[in-house]
């Protein structure tokens, strides 16, 4: 029977979340087109497999000592092979910074059309049907492939991990990796910083709508330390320079979970939400009705953030 | 060195959208710009121009409109473009636009990088520079946030974002195709001077037939599109009404009383 085959995602030995979630995924498209869940991992030795083997029912190793960390050229030569030598009929990856790297290479080396940066799929009349948010989440599309094969990225939190009933089978597939073009020389951190934002009990976040640094410095940095939390922000903020790295949310910045996280001229794209969807309470002023930050949050006042804060300041005495 | 750069136009997110029969956005209500990654890109390539001299070709696929994008790079100071235009191109996936952009950077000949944004704003695919990478046969790299060049201008050190703040450092030689992730840079303004010289600079207008394309249209893509809508969300927010006053005070309360979290 044909397979749907994750392709799993390592950092320093550890798997990827993503890659859990998607097991779950495979099991689900699979019922659908009467096909059959697996997963493959490429990595230096087996161990990863027998961990990945504990969430879906068949799991092919590749090891090779060129896969201790993630490189597209040898990712996509390995994706080749295992799709051409197990029946495959999807490829299911993650839409991470290794995922984004090589997916689009996989499919053309196995000649499959890929639907990138999905959130959801189902299975119409034998075919699979991919949901993708696109116009920075203010509009969803519906996607399938003409080609016989597919390749699918999926958003991070897209689906639930779930256990299989036991552990799956493991079997080693013996590929001939050729050259990368990459040389990995190291793995630095860059965000460090002396805030640590996620300790805090409430967050102002500021994005773009805050227009240029004094006013961010104005109306966020003085919204935060009025109600005794920490201020923070989106990226373009930080790339604009107006706040530290450190003071980042989202899915290149820090994670957080506050009682309160107020969000204010941010529009909620993924990338954003996926740092602070865990808040308790969120509270999102926006001028855009149809900001997608308004279906996330608990509170939401539509109106300018420079008239809003100052009443909020004035309200809070 | 010679760099081509990939800009895309994309709609302004702030804009009214209105979906029209389940398929297409009506334009008429959209206001243009460019593609916020592909400013970080063209950033890059005239950065490393002034360091190394060579040449800067920007390209776009898309109808006319797409020229003020192009005109907006050449007044940043890149030196000339092709502008990529035909409707059986647009009509096509993300590897039709992609074989397109290709035939188009071969026609430049001898192109040591090609620099993309990581993603387009409105399509949010992240495929397009991984693709034209795979087409070239160039090394590639994707989320770019740093770009250092060896003496002889012929190796790259590269650092590729990761999450939780981490950055992979990688070397590869040229001919590259590096795809640019926001903050590498501060993009600069157009100048005055930049701007009328804009208008005067070489852009190449290239059909379908011009760059020998067979993939077109929907025919040539391996995807196919059902429908687009808005999203329904279960969790929509509690709207707080009134003016800015009167909606903080109730909010201020809110947050005291119901949700007890100040
Ligand atoms: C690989 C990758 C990683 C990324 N990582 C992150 C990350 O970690 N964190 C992150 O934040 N982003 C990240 N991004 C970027 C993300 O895709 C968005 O571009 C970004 O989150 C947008 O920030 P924003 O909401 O501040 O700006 P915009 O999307 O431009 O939104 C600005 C909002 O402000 C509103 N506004 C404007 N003026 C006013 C006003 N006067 N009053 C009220 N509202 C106003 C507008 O209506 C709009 O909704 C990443 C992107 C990629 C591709
Ligand atoms: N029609 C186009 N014309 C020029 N460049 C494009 C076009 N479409 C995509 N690109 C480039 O590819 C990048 C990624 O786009 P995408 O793969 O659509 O997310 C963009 O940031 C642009 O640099």
């Amino acid at each position: 029977m044909a397979r749907i085959l994750v392709i799993a995602e390592q950092r320093n030995g550890k798997l990827s979340e993503a890659t859990l979630e998607l097991c779950k995924a495979a099991k689900e498209i699979a019922s659908g087109l009467g096909a059959t869940p697996a997963a493959a991992v490429f990595f230096k030795d087996d161990s990863l497999a027998k961990e990945v083997a504990n969430y879906i029912p068949e799991v092919f190793a590749v090891v090779d000592g060129k896969l201790g960390a993630y490189d597209a050229d040898y990712y996509a030569q390995a994706v080749k092979a295992v799709v051409e030598g197990q029946d495959v009929k999807g490829v299911l990856i993650p839409h991470s910074y290794d995922g984004v790297d090589y997916a689009g290479k996989a499919a053309l080396a196995i000649g499959a059309g890929i639907v990138s940066n999905c959130n959801k799929a189902t299975v119409e009349g034998g075919a699979v049907v991919f949901t993708r948010n696109t116009y920075n989440g203010k509009i969803q599309e519906q996607k399938s492939v003409k080609t016989d094969k597919f390749v699918a990225t999926f958003e991070k939190g897209a689906y639930d991990k779930e256990a299989a009933g036991g552990a799956g089978s493991v079997t080693a597939v013996a590929v001939s990796l050729g050259d990368s073009r990459r040389k990995i020389k190291e793995v630095i951190a860059t965000m460090a910083g002396s805030v640590d934002i996620s300790q805090a009990k409430v967050i102002v976040s500021g994005g773009r709508g805050t227009k240029e640094k004094d006013k961010y410095n104005d109306v966020i940095v003085n919204l935060a330390k009025k109600l005794g939390g920490e201020y923070a922000a989106s990226r373009p903020v930080v790339d604009a320079g107006w706040t530290d790295a450190a003071r980042q949310v989202g899915q290149s910045g820090k994670t957080v979970a506050p009682v309160l996280y107020v969000a204010a001229g941010i529009s909620g794209a993924i990338q954003h939400v996926a740092g602070m969807k865990g808040s308790q309470c969120i509270v999102a002023i926006n001028k855009d009705p149809e900001a997608p930050i308004f279906n996330i949050a608990t509170y939401g006042i539509v109106g300018d953030l420079f008239e809003v804060i100052p009443a909020m300041m004035e309200a809070l005495g | 060195m010679k760099i081509v750069v990939l800009v895309k136009e994309v709609p302004d997110m702030e804009s009214k959208f209105k979906i029209i029969g389940d398929a297409k956005i009506d334009e008429s209500q959209i206001a243009f710009k460019m593609n916020d990654f592909d400013e970080y890109a063209v950033e890059a390539a005239l950065q490393l121009k002034e360091k190394f001299g060579g040449e800067v070709v920007i390209l776009s696929s898309g109808p006319e409109r797409v020229t003020k994008e192009v005109r907006q790079a050449f007044a940043m100071g890149a030196d000339w473009g092709i502008h990529v235009s035909d409707p059986q191109i647009d009509e096509g996936d993300n590897y039709v636009v992609a074989g397109a952009l290709v035939k188009a950077i071969e026609s430049v000949g001898g192109v040591d990088l090609v620099l993309t944004g990581v993603q387009a704003e409105d399509d949010q695919a992240g495929l397009t520079g991984v693709f034209a990478a795979d087409m070239l046969n160039f090394a590639h790299c994707t989320n770019v946030v740093k770009i250092e060049v060896g003496g002889d201008q012929k190796a790259l050190t590269i650092n590729r974002e990761l999450e939780g703040g981490l950055n992979e450092v990688l070397e590869m030689a040229m001919p590259a195709v590096l795809t640019i992730q926001s903050g590498i840079n501060q993009p600069r303004y157009p100048t005055l001077p930049g701007i009328m010289k804009a208008k005067k600079k070489r852009l190449d207008l290239k059909k379908a037939a011009d760059l020998g394309i067979s993939a077109l249209g929907e025919a040539g893509s391996k995807t196919k599109f059902h429908k687009m809508y808005f999203p329904v969300s279960e969790h929509k927010a509690e709207i707080i009404q009134g003016d800015a006053k009167a909606a903080a005070k109730t909010l201020v309360d809110k947050l005291r009383n119901e949700a007890k979290v100040i």
